[in-house]
């Protein structure tokens, strides 16, 4: 078995994001705009067929 | 090319080189040459993660095959920020948890060494062939438009590569990285402002694009269900996430790229900008091909894209019927412009019913202009009988030189070498990152103290540069095995992904299972490639499912393969 590092980081992980506060609504963001841009380009393939 | 061009890519790319090395200066150790000290802020992350991802064949074929397919291979990129969100909250705490330099370490500590082997055995393979491929076919495309030696041009991208590679590591591509990404993007920006003024007086870019939506170049998102339809909204969201959760979660080309964030929090960022950066950014390519498209609607565009075998028949007894295929040709593309020129007067005429005729007038001029095409390729073919029809990867760089300024040209090429560079540079500190902690130190007895292993990694990326431009050189020779060789990270990913799932998410696997799930799912997978149609997206899907599956059913019935956890 490998000998891994001590973890030093163990805060890091509940570190919050620079930004919206919670890791839940930044995830929430990246998926919405998804959702948002597949909604725009099958809007735009309708408009442009 | 004008000194002016010439100018701009040496000092655009002079620039990246001695930027790399001295933001590297100074380094001690395996920490800062492997993962750059962990000491990078997200924005550096984010910009190493895309600039990885995109390599000189993303920005030279791309705008051509929404030129010659519409801009249906976006959604190719729909499942990836779904993958980002998964990695940022799963693998990304675990390996930085554990501290790992490369992710097939993590596979040992949870499974065991043969595990982490195999993983280790596939990505050696399928990145060691990549790299080389990585060079060689930009490499190509430049050799044969502009009429370098494809020699010399591969030895020049891997020199500059490893100019910063080998003496920095992972900080100087980190660092280079976030140069090329803004010539790269900016450069890309120019070109689709400079594209849309070169349109006809009184065609706007609106007008453009809507008659190249007529002729199906803006069919972005198409929902039908299909297998064996490569590029749909659900091969995309589905067959796309697994690969993108593999190539991010596993593939060491980007793992080393986050494992360079200084906390969990940086690189759980870098990747969710990339979630969110992505989608829009390839639009962005694909976009101008649509555009190189609506230009070539109004101006007649060459008769085949790669000059070569042009040039080659121009010489031979068949030049006079080469003429002529080309001049009907040029006068098919003639009529398609007056055609959609008809339709963007009816368009601003706002009468429907003109709109529907005029459309369907452009369509069969479209249909002329293809079929006409085909007969030119058809001669080109006669004249040399293993021409390749598809001439896809030089439509954008062929545009380029015959419609873009002087300087711009210069700047397109910069931005063709830098994304070259940004991808090899990552896959070859990969490789050696896993060549160095999986096997030199795992398995050879390597160490010694921090100068001595630092130097070893220097040698070990400079072995690995050699490698990926001998390929380069050697490709030519290879053929068919090209394109062999680049499905080649299909054909793995899945399986290596179902074992990194198994081991985030099923507990009580354990090693042996994983192990010989993994062979299994290599082989359905190949029974797949050989023997079926499917769509190679879903290759991940299926290869992944085959590992969790038989895996999971193996612990079952075996219990000494469970994992008994208190």
């Amino acid at each position: 078995m490998p000998e891994l590092r001590a973890p030093d980081h163990e805060d890091s992980a509940q570190e919050p994001p620079p930004v919206l506060g919670r890791w839940s609504r930044l995830y929430a963001l990246v998926l919405i705009a998804l959702a948002v841009e597949i909604a725009v380009f099958w809007a735009l393939t309708k408009a442009f067929r | 090319m004008s000194a002016l061009d010439w100018a701009v890519v040496i000092v655009t790319l002079t620039t990246v080189v001695v930027y790399g090395v001295w933001r590297s200066r100074g380094e001690r150790g395996l920490n800062d040459y492997l993962v750059a000290g962990r000491s990078l802020a997200w924005p550096m992350v984010a910009f190493s993660v895309m600039s990885t991802q995109a390599s000189a064949v993303t920005f030279l074929s791309t705008p051509g095959q929404a030129y010659s397919d519409g801009m249906r291979f976006l959604q190719f990129y729909f499942g990836l920020p779904i993958a980002m969100v998964v990695l940022a909250a799963t693998a990304v705490p675990i390996y930085h948890r554990l501290r790992v330099f490369t992710a097939y370490e993590y596979l040992e500590t949870r499974f065991d060494a043969k595990t982490r082997a195999l993983a280790v055995l596939l990505f050696l393979i399928q990145r060691g062939l990549a790299a080389g491929l990585t060079i060689y076919a930009p490499s190509l495309i430049l050799s044969v438009v502009l009429g370098w030696s494809i020699h010399w041009t591969i030895l020049a991208i891997g020199a500059l590569v490893l100019a910063y590679t080998v003496w920095g590591g992972s900080k100087a591509v980190s660092y280079t990285h976030s140069l090329q990404f803004a010539v790269i993007w900016s450069g890309l920006a120019i070109v689709a402002v400079v594209i849309a003024s070169r349109l006809p007086h009184g065609v706007s870019a609106i007008d453009a694009l809507a008659v190249a939506g007529r002729l199906g170049r803006l069919n972005i998102v198409d929902p039908t269900f299909d297998l064996e339809n490569r590029y749909n909204l659900w091969s995309g969201l589905i067959g796309g996430c697994f690969l993108a959760m593999s190539y991010f979660g596993t593939d060491q080309s980007q793992v080393g790229r986050y494992l360079t964030g200084r906390s969990v929090a940086q690189s759980r960022m870098g990747l969710l900008f990339n979630g969110l950066a992505k989608v829009p950014m390839q639009f962005l390519v694909l976009g101008v091909g649509a555009m190189v498209f609506a230009f070539y609607l109004f101006t007649p565009p060459p008769v085949f894209f790669n000059p070569e075998p042009v040039r080659a028949v121009e010489r031979s007894a068949m030049a006079p019927e080469f003429a002529r295929s080309a001049a009907r040709q040029n006068a098919a593309a003639a009529d398609r412009a007056a055609k959609a020129v008809a339709l963007i007067a009816a368009r601003k005429g706002g009468d429907e019913a003109t709109v529907a005729r005029a459309g369907q007038a452009l369509e069969r001029s479209h249909r002329d202009v293809e079929a006409a095409r085909a007969a030119t390729v058809e001669v080109l073919k006669r004249a040399e009988p293993g021409l390749n029809p598809n001439d896809v990867n030089y439509v954008f760089l062929r545009f380029v030189l015959m419609n873009l300024p002087v300087g711009i040209i210069g700047l397109v090429l910069a931005m063709v070498f830098s994304a070259s560079m940004s991808a090899s540079s990552a896959e070859m500190s990969a490789l050696s990152s896993t060549t160095i902690v999986d096997v030199w130190k795992r398995w050879l007895g390597g160490g010694g103290d921090a100068v001595h292993q630092l130097h070893a990694s220097r040698w070990i990326t400079l072995m690995w540069g050699v490698f990926a431009v001998g390929f380069a050189e050697f490709a030519g020779r290879l053929g068919s095995l090209v394109e062999a060789v680049n499905v080649l990270g299909s054909l793995f990913y899945g399986t290596i992904l179902g074992m990194f799932l198994t081991a985030f998410y099923f507990k009580r696997v354990g090693g042996t299972p994983v192990f010989i799930s993994a062979i299994l799912a290599e082989a359905v997978v190949l029974a797949c490639f050989f023997w079926s149609k499917i769509s190679f997206l879903w290759f991940n899907v299926v290869g992944c499912l085959v590992v969790i599956g038989v895996a999971g059913v193996l612990s079952l019935l075996i219990p000494r393969w469970r994992i008994v956890t208190r």
